[in-house]
């Protein structure tokens, strides 16, 4: 389980997060909505262990600050939006590389049987499996983002935190990459909590939402629950739902 | 082609470019003379009768150590430029980005306009002021960088270490201004060269290669994650910080030991880690000796060209690497990127 008691974060001195109080329990999936700028990369980066903060964030009730990166590794992973490959590495070996935090630390060490087992399967799942030999940068957009979730799941993690890992995807590959997450977390137990900008993107990941804006969360729970016309009007200074609503108009087709 | 037939052909040419420094100059000395010279020195036996007593002396005594010297800077040169690379995410990074070399110009600077000479080993007295002026200035940098910016990020170091070489530069600049009679030699030592080197030299500095390759070769996985970027090595399980602290102070050592010894020579760090993932990929545990090996390939063949294509006269060795690298990686880089699109 995720909690997060009473924090704040920032950068550069300024916070960003105000006094946040928050949890996720696990399995399943979340989503985090607000308009840019209210502080939802800043919470997972926080979540991650990336960024310092104040009050408690904690992981089975253990403050994340203290936990060392290979142990927090082994619970949970981050997939963010499309990598600038600055070296080649061929698909097999970026995948291979998720297995980091099983493997042992020596000077000439070759993967286990185990990890190869991993990577296979890891392989398979995201459909690179005729890739593997490619390099990272004659891959397209797509490919190259299924090669990070590649890499992510081989990483074996509980948490799956996703930092609007559909930037730069066409449509299909965007729903292809959800669907597969809501999977992997409901056939596995495992949790995904994601940042997406897209709001039916993020509501086609999970129902359960968390509204933020200017740092501070603003409503936590099941969508049809939490959010109407006019919170979401509050939330993105628009009316979301009449926007829906007419863009879904243009898709009907008379007879 | 496979990597092992790669990587034995890279030995091979390697071992071939040591030799061709070692036999190639005003007085040419064929192999197997070399070998019966070798011989002699090694197992003491005696010299055949055709070499005479001062061919085996310039052999033994100066191409050898010269050629070895340059093969082992070359390759502690581009080792750390592969490693910088990889931890700063950025193609052009080397320790001389950090002001290995400014610290240690001004070091030597200061030693030599001071005259100071250790009391115990005097020969060692600018080795020693470069090499301690070149990874105080890193380490300062690092101390600044981490005062600034708690988590160490890559565009902190960049600038810091940018900024302080900058300073650093001028210090030595306005040194210059005041060096009277002893410009000619701080000038001399900035340019590099690989003269008047000796065994025991290379031996210190063959301890430094073997210990600095083989140590960053133990964190090529780590470097490997640092390349998809700071985030992604930290949700790998990657400790970011204390990595990054131990990768640069080895590519600092490497490259600040190559400086105390033969002065400020560059090129071969930014093209030998290139060409090496061009031909042998990203893999860190492959890239940091491969590059090490070309590196020092090239800089023998460097030092060959600058004591031999005017001799008698020597050319300062840092302008030839960039004369000969500057179209070689183009040809290399480039070349390779058309042929690609055009194929």
């Amino acid at each position: 389980m995720l909690e997060l008691k009473n924090v704040c974060a920032g950068y550069g001195g300024a916070d960003v997060l105000h006094h946040i109080s928050c949890s996720f329990s696990e399995g399943g999936s979340y989503c985090l909505l607000g308009p840019n700028g209210c502080g939802k990369t800043t919470l997972l980066r926080v979540l991650s262990g990336l960024l310092p903060y104040r009050g408690h964030a904690l992981l089975d009730g253990i403050e994340i600050a203290g936990l060392r990166r290979k142990q927090l590794a082994s619970r949970m992973a981050m997939l963010s939006q499309i990598h600038v490959v600055q070296f080649p590495y061929t698909v097999y070996d970026t995948v291979l590389l998720g297995r980091y935090r099983h493997m042992r630390e020596r000077w000439f060490g070759r993967p286990s049987l185990a990890d190869k087992e991993v990577v296979e399967r890891c392989l398979e799942v995201a459909g690179l499996s005729d890739l593997r030999h490619r390099m990272l940068n004659e891959l397209s957009g797509g490919q190259l983002q299924r090669a990070f979730l590649a890499h992510t799941l081989a990483q074996e993690p509980d948490i799956i935190l996703l930092d609007e890992p559909t930037n730069h995807l066409d449509i299909r590959q965007q729903v292809e990459l959800i669907d597969y997450l809501n999977m992997w977390s409901s056939e596995n137990g495992h949790t995904v909590i994601g940042v997406l900008h897209d709001v039916n993107l993020a509501l086609r990941l999970s129902r359960r939402v968390l509204f933020m804006r200017e740092g501070c969360v603003l409503r936590q729970g099941e969508f049809s629950q939490i959010a109407d016309d006019a919170f979401l009007q509050c939330v993105y200074d628009m009316n979301i739902g009449e926007y829906m609503r007419s863009s879904l108009q243009q898709w009907s087709i008379d007879p | 082609m496979s990597r092992r037939f790669k990587i034995i052909c890279s030995i091979a040419a390697g071992i071939l470019c040591l030799l061709l420094g070692m036999c190639a100059g005003s007085v040419p000395i064929g192999l197997g003379d070399t070998a019966a010279i070798v011989s002699s020195k090694l197992f003491s036996n005696a010299l055949p009768e055709h070499i005479p007593p001062i061919t085996a002396s310039i052999l033994w005594n100066l191409r050898m150590p010269r050629a070895v010297m340059a093969f082992l800077v070359g390759a502690a040169l581009a080792a750390s430029g592969a490693t910088m690379q990889s931890v700063l995410r950025n193609p052009l990074a080397s320790s001389y980005t950090l002001g290995v070399s400014s610290g240690a110009s001004l070091a030597v600077g200061l030693t030599i306009l001071t005259g100071f000479t250790l009391p115990v080993l005097p020969g060692y007295t600018l080795p020693l002021s470069g090499f301690l002026g070149g990874l105080g200035t890193v380490f300062l940098a690092m101390g600044l960088a981490g005062r600034f910016d708690h988590h160490l990020e890559n565009t902190t170091i960049i600038l810091v270490g940018m900024v302080l070489s900058l300073m650093v530069n001028a210090i030595f600049t306005l040194l210059t201004a005041y060096a009277g009679d002893k410009l000619h030699q701080l000038i001399f030592w900035q340019m590099g060269s690989f003269s008047g080197q000796s065994w025991s030299n290379c031996g210190l500095m063959l301890a430094v290669v073997c210990f600095g390759v083989l140590a960053l070769m133990r964190y090529g996985r780590e470097m490997d994650l640092m390349t998809f970027g700071e985030a992604q090595a930290l949700s790998a399980g990657v400790e970011l910080k204390r990595v990054k602290w131990i990768l640069i102070a080895l590519s600092s050592l490497l490259t600040g030991t190559a400086v105390a010894f033969v002065g400020v020579i560059g090129f071969v760090d930014l093209i030998a880690p290139h060409i090496v993932r061009r031909v042998f990929g990203s893999n860190h545990r492959v890239v940091v000796p491969m590059s090490a090996l070309f590196g020092g390939g090239f800089m023998v063949v460097a030092d060959l060209v600058a004591r031999t294509i005017v001799s008698p006269q020597e050319l300062p060795v840092g302008a030839v690497t960039a004369l000969i690298g500057a179209p070689f990686f183009i040809w290399v880089y480039f070349g390779r990127r058309r042929r690609e699109r055009y194929a």
